[in-house]
């Protein structure tokens, strides 16, 4: 690059003005990623406010394969099955969001069956042995199974939060995704951590 | 070469040229440049919205799910975009969350930020561009993306602009000396030349000399033609005029050498019939002396009285005879100037004319010291035929004075022969020097009237001036010039 190194910054008094104001303003959207109503000034969400955020923003990058819409659904359910180690969070982050206009509802559970009807189950890591099992429970149903439980994906499951330093990322099992008639955005893989399995053929 | 001097037409004509192309090709680069480069922003602050628009809608999930190496693999496909030399996604609390530089110089602090309410906006300093662009998601703020765009290229099209001008322009000029040179052949040269040849027929007045006529036909050919046809009427008049004055002067030489033949003619005629007279004259008066003194006739009274009349006609035709041929004279004798001494000669004049008539009571004033460069001969005539005249015409009076003076004048020595004697009617002063043209009745004064001609005549051949001024029995002034120019 033939000219000076340093690329000057922008003085202009009014856009300045302004900058200070966004900045202003940026502190108060730090809570745009996990849009609590009323936020609290915080200041670093911890580990499962993060999580809660994942699993509401995985409902907008899953849909059905076509035909097969369970579309009679009015709700979109998140389900936790057994012990909650989310909390409050999830039910403040949902409150009045709607995912393919249908309402998003936040249900804790205490069996594997009745996760069939949920879009979203998180299976805690307490279920521990159990895992498998309620894994086994919900067969081909098209549920987006997610855990942070370790190995959670080598049992069949298809979403498994990792942490990588102080970020939460996650791993996709897609092979136990194809297996229902759930579709996963390329979007979403392109952030995942890892992918297992065969990509699905149908590309969205 | 004259295609640089301001003095000549061409020079004139060739700067003219430079000046009116170069205008216009500087104003055509000022204004093709301006008009590129402000496409150029145009079309990088449309690509850049584009890229902004692509950059944001692929950073949606990274900034959903914190994944910052997806974000940095978004911005790296940037480097397609040799424009863009550093990006920035902020995450929604304004921090970076990941950033791109074209190279590792590229750095810059985002001094300026999207406000609340802006989707997009840009800044420019410069050639810079700073592109801000909202990332959004379902309604929702994720964070925003900054692109910054470089001035790379037009600084680069400005060169080329001016590199291409500079082409032009050198095409330009050659095409303006090309123009000068042909501009020379057909207006310049032939402007030359007839200019030179005006020189010359102002200078020399040689009128017969002519402009080359120019290859073309304009109105160039047009002035060259008429200054030569005006050249050849100047000719042409010239050469009348020459002639009519050669023809002119040939005549008039003819005419004087006839009159000089004609005069010569009659003043030898003139002369010998005054000179032949004098013979027979003589004859007669020798015959009429012989017979008054005769003893052996005693002639009677009566006899004697015709005798002396006749005696007396002798005298006056002898007088008159000697005039007539001092007239002549004083017409044709060389002139032979030699310094003469008129106090002395006027002196001499009267001596001899008081000598003659004793009985006569004149007073005589002569100023001495009157010096003249002249015909001794003719002048003693003059001066006799003044001074005579001024004795005759004082002869009737008791106590007659006669004065010869002179005076020095501006135009210089004026001499003068004064009497006061009976003068004359000053109307009739322009007769009085013409031969035989008298004021008194030859009973009153006797005489020839041919005696102040001939003053005249030798005044006039000294290259003199003769007048006289008087009242009848006032006397008479007669004054006279003598000038002298030292010749030879």
């Amino acid at each position: 690059m033939p000219r000076s190194n340093r690329v000057e910054p922008f003085p202009r008094a009014s856009l300045t003005k302004r900058g200070s104001a966004a900045l202003r303003h940026g502190l108060l959207a730090l809570w745009l990623l996990l849009p609590l109503a009323g936020a609290t000034a915080q200041p670093k969400p911890s580990e499962y406010d993060v999580k809660a955020a994942y699993l509401f923003n995985f409902g907008k990058f899953m849909r059905l394969s076509g035909g097969t819409g369970e579309a009679h659904r009015a709700n979109f359910e998140i389900c936790i099955l057994g012990r909650d180690p989310i909390g409050h969070v999830l039910d403040d982050i949902t409150a009045n969001e709607s995912i393919d206009n249908r309402a998003v509802r936040v249900m804790r559970i205490g069996d594997a069956p009745a996760a069939r009807g949920c879009d979203v189950v998180f299976i805690s890591a307490d279920e521990g042995e159990g895992m498998a099992a309620d894994l086994a429970a919900l067969g081909r149903a098209d549920v987006l199974t997610v855990s942070d439980a370790p190995d959670f994906l080598k049992h069949g499951g298809m979403i498994q939060f990792v942490m990588q330093g102080d970020h939460v990322r996650f791993a996709v099992n897609l092979d136990a995704v194809d297996r229902t008639h759930l579709i996963l955005s390329s979007e979403l893989l392109r952030v995942a951590s890892s992918v297992m399995g065969t990509p699905p053929e149908e590309q969205p | 070469m004259n295609l640089w001097n301001p003095r000549s037409i061409a020079g004139k004509l060739t700067r003219l040229n430079l000046l009116v192309t170069g205008t216009a090709l500087l104003l055509a680069y000022v204004a093709f440049l301006a008009y590129d480069l402000y496409t150029l922003r145009q079309d990088l602050i449309s690509s850049l919205t584009t890229e902004a628009g692509i950059v944001g809608a692929n950073s949606v999930t990274p900034l959903l799910f914190d994944d910052q190496q997806a974000a940095e693999s978004t911005l790296s496909a940037l480097k397609h975009s040799p424009h863009i030399r550093w990006a920035e996604i902020v995450s929604a609390d304004g921090k970076p969350f990941a950033t791109y530089r074209q190279d590792l110089g590229a750095n810059l602090e985002l001094s300026v930020k999207l406000a609340p309410d802006e989707k997009r906006q840009y800044w420019s300093k410069g050639a810079n561009i700073l592109m801000g662009s909202r990332i959004e998601f379902e309604g929702r703020e994720l964070g925003a993306v900054y692109l910054l765009a470089g001035s790379g290229e037009l600084t680069r099209r400005t060169g080329q602009f001016g590199l291409l001008s500079a082409l032009i322009l050198s095409l330009c000029f050659a095409i303006a000396v090309f123009a000068t040179s042909t501009i020379r052949h057909l207006v310049t040269d032939p402007l030359t030349e007839l200019a030179g040849t005006a020189q010359v027929v102002s200078r020399e007045r040689d009128y017969s000399v002519r402009a080359p006529m120019p290859a073309s036909s304009d109105e160039l050919s047009f002035l060259v033609q008429s200054f030569n046809e005006m050249l050849e009427q100047i000719q042409a008049r010239d050469r009348a005029l020459e002639e009519s004055r050669n023809a002119l002067e040939a005549r008039v030489r003819e005419r004087t050498a006839e009159l000089t033949e004609a005069n010569k003619e009659l003043e030898a005629f003139s002369y010998s019939v005054a000179h032949d007279l004098r013979g027979p004259l003589q004859h007669v008066a020798n015959i009429a002396f012989l017979l008054q003194n005769s003893s052996t006739t005693r002639a009677s009274a009566e006899d004697s009285e015709l005798m002396e009349k006749l005696v007396e006609g002798t005298d006056r035709m002898g007088a008159l005879i000697d005039d007539l041929l001092n007239l002549s004279r004083a017409t044709s004798a060389p002139l032979r100037r030699t310094p003469v001494d008129l106090s002395k000669m006027a002196e001499t004049i009267l001596v001899n004319l008081q000598a003659g008539d004793k009985k006569r009571n004149v007073r005589i004033k002569v100023a001495q010291g009157a010096h003249a460069m002249v015909d001794e001969g003719l002048i003693g005539v003059a001066l006799e035929n003044l001074l005579n005249n001024a004795w005759k015409y004082t002869s009737r009076l008791e106590e007659a004075e006669i004065e010869f003076g002179y005076r020095e004048e501006a135009a210089g020595t004026v001499y003068f022969v004064c009497d006061n004697g009976a003068g004359f009617n000053p109307r009739y002063a322009d007769r009085l020097f013409k031969p035989f043209q008298r004021l008194h009745a030859q009973s009153d004064f006797p005489g020839t009237g041919i005696g102040l001609a001939t003053a005249s005549r030798i005044i006039a051949r000294h290259g003199g001036k003769i007048w006289a001024e008087g009242e009848v029995g006032k006397g008479a002034v007669f004054s006279f010039t003598l000038p002298y120019a030292a010749e030879n």
